[in-house]
């Protein structure tokens, strides 16, 4: 049985393998005697190679998988990526200030659930602040500006 | 060179430039002090708030946040035990038992001074070797800034923690990222996979900011779940007055072990993306061996603070070098200094200090002025800074996940950099469970698009390949490489057997 190592390097392997198979189909440029295929098949080919090494001295190893010491909480790391991900994809309806407010609601509550009307005051506080402050700082005083809602035009 | 320093100091003491870099240093306190939150997340939180900033006041700034980085981890491993940042690891040895023997105020000072000393020599040798380094830069062709940046990415692969293997599949994968969606040399599309968000290839501030963000973040979430906060072992009436002459006389009065152990930080700082933590703990190791008492190191006693603060600080300097003379980023903070610089169109490298000596004059001033202020700001708010520790992590994280979002936002104001700092993000994430170290992997990123314009250049210019060994620049660097190669692999093999030693010594 495959260690992570092992299962690491296979992908490494096969992903490098399927690019390098894409870079045979780049058409050279006359003006250039080099094409844009030469260089990406030498990492490729370092990276396929790397890859298998690491697979096969696993392999080799027999090594099982290290067990960690404490308990991970693997389905709060889960569940942070996936709050970001529908943040990131509501940024360009909801416009930054709401979803951003929103988001760091949803984060901050999965994270520390709120105990009592003074939880989730203090969450309000936190998401409304967050959001209005970085809207404030850097639309208004650094220029910058920030993704406006498409559908709340906010 | 002085009239340009003097100038520049005159320049940087404007408050134009004096606010930015008191804010940086104190935000670089502040994030040194937050255990959990190391010096790559604070200035990687600070950046957005640059693009507003004229070039100078941007690297004023993160120049602040590097130096009240550096030292701002110093307070909680003093008086807590717990290290704000990695690179203050090495003084929570001997600082935490001096502080419990009640000398806590002793304790920080000779940290804060020892910082301040090591960074003021860190200093005289960014203002002296950069330019000499970079004129002997531009004397090299394509051939020796290939070997060069071939030389910084399998020394970076080999002197990581981990195996040199996942170093160096590390770095190649780094090379991956800036194989994809365009060539740089003809501007061509390649390899987009039909994915449009490829198409003008992937921008390397949010691989970065993406990386190192998330990889942290969620390591500590799966610890914790982010509910948790640092207890606060002192109480509030801590004293941490003590006589500032009697501790600088303290550390001036150890000058080899000064010196020493700033050099250590200079040294490890030249060489690329190994970090503050490594020479600290180098240093403190060094001054141990060399010490009449090395018997006393650990139970709270000056010199070992002075080595590990003294390094670290100095480790900036060094760090500051190879960016400003190579381009080459010396760790992840000047990975994101050069991010910075990139934004505001200059680019970094020999000529940089050729075509823009009021900046890097600039950028020389901030990092001298950043040392007092730094010593100021700890004298006013050390007690402070014991406070914010107790910042729930839970409200921490997703403001600095907000702030990631506005960095990579921001760089085209186009949303595509959001997805691509999330795609990173999991990646970084990834690369930490599977032991992955993540330097190699910015490096190759940040280097990949020269490596390559550079070895085609030398190509085209000469098709001739032996020309990359026979040229004595070239030849050295790719020579240099290979030993650097054979040392990690003896190093770790060495490593290895010793762990097998003791694990069979441990059997019987």
């Amino acid at each position: 049985m495959l260690s992570k190592d092992g299962w690491g390097g296979l992908v490494v392997l096969a992903t490098s393998l399927l690019l390098f198979g894409l870079t045979l189909g780049l058409a050279d440029n006359p003006l250039v005697p080099i094409g844009p295929g030469f260089y990406p098949r030498i990492v490729l080919g370092l990276t396929a190679g790397l890859g298998f090494w690491l697979f096969a001295a696993d392999f080799v190893s027999r090594k099982k998988s290290e067990k960690p010491e404490h308990k991970l909480n693997y389905a709060a790391v889960l569940t942070q990526f996936g709050v970001f991900g529908l943040y990131v994809a509501a940024l360009p309806g909801l416009g930054f200030r709401i979803a951003t407010a929103l988001y760091v609601a949803a984060a901050s509550a999965l994270l520390a659930p709120p105990r009592g009307v003074k939880g989730w005051l203090g969450l309000a506080v936190l998401a409304l602040g967050t959001a209005a402050a970085t809207w404030l700082v850097f639309e208004r005083y650094l220029l910058v500006l920030l993704p406006r809602g498409r559908w709340t035009d906010f | 060179m002085l009239e340009l320093l003097g100038a520049a100091l005159v320049n940087v003491a404007q408050a134009k430039y004096l606010v930015p870099l008191v804010a940086g240093t104190l935000v670089g306190i502040v994030g040194g002090a937050l255990p959990g939150v190391t010096i790559t997340m604070t200035i990687i939180v600070v950046l957005p708030f640059t693009f507003g900033l004229d070039p100078l006041q941007g690297l004023a700034a993160m120049t602040g946040v590097y130096v009240g980085g550096s030292a701002g981890g110093l307070v909680t491993a003093v008086l807590l035990g717990i290290p704000g940042t990695p690179s203050a690891i090495a003084t929570t040895f001997d600082g935490h038992p001096m502080a419990k023997k009640g000398e806590p105020g002793r304790a920080i000072w000779l940290g804060v001074w020892a910082s301040f000393f090591g960074g003021l020599i860190g200093g005289a040798f960014l203002i002296g070797a950069t330019g000499p380094l970079a004129r002997l830069a531009l004397e090299f062709g394509p051939w020796e800034f290939f070997s060069l940046f071939v030389f910084a990415l399998s020394m970076v692969a080999g002197l990581v923690e981990g195996t040199l293997l996942k170093g160096l599949l590390s770095g190649a994968l780094g090379l991956v990222v800036t194989i994809l969606g365009s060539d740089p040399v003809m501007g061509r599309e390649r390899l987009t996979l039909g994915i449009d968000l490829l198409a003008g290839g992937i921008p390397f501030l949010p691989v970065l900011i993406g990386v190192f963000a998330f990889a942290q973040i969620m390591t500590e979430v799966e610890r914790s779940g982010g509910g948790a906060k640092l207890a606060l072992a002192v109480d509030g009436a801590v004293r941490l007055t003590a006589s500032q002459l009697k501790i600088i006389w303290e550390i001036l009065s150890r000058p080899v072990l000064l010196l020493w152990s700033s050099f250590i930080g200079v040294l490890i700082g030249v060489l690329p993306a190994i970090g503050g933590s490594a020479a600290s703990v180098m240093a403190y190791d060094q001054a141990k061996k060399f010490s009449r008492r090395p018997e006393k190191f650990g139970s709270g006693i000056p010199e070992g603070i002075v080595a590990s603060e003294s390094s670290n600080n100095a480790n900036v300097g060094g760090s500051l070098v190879t960016i400003m003379a190579f381009g080459i980023p010396g760790d992840a903070v000047t990975a994101v200094m050069l991010g910075a610089l990139t934004i505001h169109g200059i680019q970094s490298g020999p000529l940089f200090i050729l075509q823009n000596p009021q900046l890097a004059y600039g950028i020389f001033a901030a990092y001298l002025l950043a040392h007092p202020i730094m010593v100021l700001l700890l004298a006013l708010g050390a007690r402070w800074a014991l406070r914010i520790v107790t910042v729930p992590k839970a409200a921490l994280f997703p403001a600095v996940l907000v702030l990631c979002v506005v960095g990579a936002y921001a760089l085209a104001n186009a949303i595509s950099g959001v997805w691509i700092l999330l795609a990173f993000g999991v990646l970084g994430y990834a690369m930490v469970k599977l032991a992955f170290p993540l330097a190699p992997f910015i490096l190759g990123v940040i280097l990949g698009d020269q490596i390559e314009i550079n070895l085609i250049r030398a190509i085209m210019t000469d098709s001739n390949p032996w020309l990359f060994l026979t040229r004595p620049i070239s030849g050295g660097l790719l020579a240099a490489s290979v030993l650097s190669f054979v040392a990690a692999l003896w190093q770790h093999r060495r490593m290895q057997n010793k762990a097998a030693a003791a694990a069979g010594d441990a059997d019987f």
